[in-house]
């Protein structure tokens, strides 16, 4: 391996321009030897505009026998084939989330990488979060007394700046706000409270569309006991944007406009009180970044200094989650929609 | 039906009465169903339909005629900012006119006659003045290009609703909002003429246009056929909040003369605005409008200018006696002019001839539309 780890990042859309492709350029063990995408010229235009010498190309097969590791940053759809062929060619894969859209596939990119003692990671960077680490602290800590169940509301228009709008085609995204977002909090709150033994879901797509809403009521079972939680997702308004967890002695807020704190509410002689909890750190700039601390675990694995934090199996557990969520789902009620009458969809 | 077995197109899609057609298109059956979608990250609502959602640009002829495709139906309820009504349909038109389309459905507007429309445009055949407001004006010339592509043969159908309301319509969001906020004043008691169309009776009467041969050619107002005043609709939705705020109230005659003693930036840039009036997306962007939020920035600068005891006698003015309190959390609120032009006007729309022609009954009365804006009002947080 070259001193420094040759990278390529595959899909130069939304997330890499602003997130992978500057984590690689500030992280210093690793050089990017490629830049691909299937519009080369997108590929190009992010290379030019930050004065980057790399290879540009549209062919992502012709570069795997130059890298030691790729980030794959495709259409959902994509993530699995070409994380298949590239931990054939022997290079070490992140791939942002979601893993795959079906389990079968998430599951043999599981097991390859296993058997090629290749690193997959996933990138679930909330896990990188300075918040999320404080909440797991306070948690493992028992700061809340005994803890009585979660809340997390998350919701807003769309405004994801996408570039190949790929996240409105069922069969590239694999579904819709749950797949897309849930996957995120479902992850953190599966490593904290647990797996999941049972699950109530609701969303309302029409069937053969993807969901703008879905509500879950979960079930975990963990080191913590029995947890019951509610989530709420939503692309077409706003939500809260927090998750709450309560405990016996006092709750914890994590607010989406803060994703550096946790805000403990309490009473205090008889008064309610919040307390921040913030690390205190150096402003580090980008290298601050979840994105970033995603990028060094990714290298540090590969290096065999550390495991990866969120690896293909962990990701795999949350896919199977999201497609038992699907297949039992059940319609959000939308009366406002309805009644209907059968010969012209009138309403009556 | 038959026709829901063929290929439906709809323009501005991703639109609240767009989405709303296409919702209803899913429930009746419809097999066939490309919505073009110009904003993706506007696509959410519609995405959940079992339909095709087709990238594309009203702005752009090719992309028009390759999304509509061979479509045999198109319901055409896009937009575009100022003359760009006009190039959008007729681009939609042109595009149609090649596909050699069955049903050509335009969502007009009852605001042809401007927004404060004069007494005798009641009925369909009162003649479109010039308004001066540049979203009326070009609707109105948008009509004409629909009547003369029905002329050389395009089987057109002209719906003109006034007030459209729903779940998801901006009026009530934007409404409930104001009225938490303290901010909603009634002009002249709130006296003017709504002409509410609750979103399913507009559907009705597009799907009427489109199965009724007898339509086409023709031109119909749309609404719920009541005499729904704006003190009635904003009125329905304080009592969905809790511990709503009193309404403000004001004359006509004071805002008019507010606005004539402030002319320049302030007047320029609410007739400029005024196009923007009628759609949901332009409405909302029109709050990110540097210039109107110079023109409140303005207006409470101005306020703040004047000495107390001046400010005092305008407070005064501009409140009614059982609500002292014209100036709400510091902001001084006077209602725009385009408010007062909309909510002032006197003329209730007949509905008569889309009746008799479409056999059009709006089957959802204003009292049951509240009702159903206020569980998805509920649903989506905003209550």
């Amino acid at each position: 391996m070259a001193e420094k780890l040759r990278i390529a990042i595959l899909g130069c859309g939304a997330i890499t321009k602003s997130r992978h492709f500057p984590a690689v350029l500030a992280y210093p063990d690793v050089q990017l030897s490629a830049l691909v995408d299937i519009d080369i010229k997108r590929a190009a235009a992010l290379a030019q505009a930050s004065n980057v010498q790399c290879r540009v190309t549209a062919d992502y097969r012709s570069v795997l026998g130059e890298v030691d590791a790729i980030i794959n940053a495709l259409p959902n759809h994509l993530h699995a084939p070409i994380i298949i062929d590239a931990l054939n060619a022997g290079v070490h894969v992140l791939c942002e989330k979601p893993l795959a859209t079906t389990s079968v596939d998430a599951r043999a990119c599981c097991e390859l990488a296993a058997q090629k003692n290749l690193v997959l990671a996933v990138g679930m960077n909330r896990r990188f979060q300075p918040g999320t680490l404080i909440l797991r602290s306070v948690l493992e800590e028992g700061l809340l007394g005994t803890l009585q169940g979660y809340d997390c509301q998350y919701g807003g228009s769309y405004d994801w700046e996408t570039t190949s709008g790929f996240y409105f085609s069922k069969t590239k995204a694999g579904g819709g706000v749950l797949i897309d977002y849930g996957v995120h909090l479902l992850d953190t709150l599966v490593d904290w409270f647990g797996p999941v033994v049972s699950v109530d879901y609701q969303d309302d797509d029409w069937g053969g569309g993807i969901e703008a809403n879905a509500v879950l009521d979960l079930h975990h079972r963990g080191k913590y006991g029995d947890i019951h939680g509610l989530m709420r997702l939503s692309r077409t308004h706003e939500l809260p944007n927090r998750l709450l967890v309560h405990g016996s002695d006092c709750w914890s807020e994590s607010p989406a406009s803060d994703t550096d704190v946790v805000l403990i509410h309490r009473r205090l002689a008889g008064q309610d009180v919040i307390m921040t909890l913030r690390r205190p750190q150096p402003n580090l700039g980008f290298r601050s970044n979840s994105f970033y601390k995603q990028l060094e675990n990714f290298v540090r694995s590969i290096r065999g200094v550390e495991p990866p934090l969120v690896d293909g199996w962990q990701a795999l557990s949350i896919i199977e989650l999201i497609e038992q969520c699907y297949a039992h789902r059940r319609r959000i009620p939308e009366p406002w929609s309805e009644p209907v009458d059968a010969r012209t969809g009138v309403s009556s | 039906l038959n026709w829901l077995e063929k290929r439906i197109f709809v323009t501005g899609a991703t639109g609240f009465i767009g989405g709303r057609v296409c919702e209803r298109l899913v429930q009746a059956g419809a097999k066939d169903v490309r919505a073009l979608v110009h904003t993706v990250q506007h696509a959410s609502r519609i995405a959940r339909l079992p339909i095709q959602l087709v990238p594309g640009s009203l702005l752009d002829r090719t992309s028009v005629r390759e999304a509509m495709g061979a479509a045999k139906i198109v319901i055409h309820c896009g937009l575009a900012p100022a003359r760009g009504i006009l190039s959008t349909t007729e681009n939609t038109l042109k595009a149609a006119a090649e596909a050699g389309v069955e049903r050509f459905v335009h969502m007009s507007t009852a605001a042809v006659h401007g927004l404060t429309p004069a007494p005798g445009s009641e009925t369909e055949e009162a003649t479109l003045p010039r308004t001066g407001d540049h979203y009326c004006d070009n609707k109105g010339r948008a009509e004409r290009l629909v009547n003369s592509f029905q002329r050389r043969g395009v089987p057109t159908v002209i719906l003109r609703p006034s007030i459209v309301y729903g779940p998801f319509s901006a009026w009530s969001v934007r409404l409930v909002r104001e009225l938490r906020d303290g901010k909603v004043t009634l002009i002249d008691n709130g006296n003017g003429a709504c002409n509410t169309g609750y979103v399913d009776n507009l559907v009705d009467a597009v799907f009427l246009a489109v199965e009724n041969d007898r339509a086409v050619g023709e031109t119909f107002y749309i609404t719920d056929g009541e005499r729904v005043t704006w003190g009635d609709f904003i009125r329905a939705h304080v009592p969905m909040l809790e511990n709503a705020p009193p309404l403000h109230k004001i004359s006509k005659a004071e805002v008019v003369d507010y606005y004539r003693r402030k002319p320049g930036l302030i007047r320029g840039s609410i007739q400029q605005s005024g196009q923007l009036l009628r759609s949901r997306e332009l409405r909302l962007l029109l709050r990110r409008i540097p210039a109107m939020e110079r023109v409140q920035t303005a207006l409470w600068a101005w306020m703040q200018s004047q000495p107390e005891e001046r400010r005092e006698r305008i407070r005064a003015r501009f409140s009614s006696p059982d609500n002292p309190a014209a100036e709400t959390n510091g902001n001084f609120f006077m209602p725009e002019e385009v408010t007062v032009a909309t909510q002032t006007g006197t003329v209730f729309f007949s509905i008569d001839k889309a009746k008799r022609v479409l056999g059009y009954q709006p089957r959802i009365p204003f009292s049951r539309g509240i009702q159903l804006v206020e569980q998805w009002l509920r649903f989506a947080n905003h209550l």
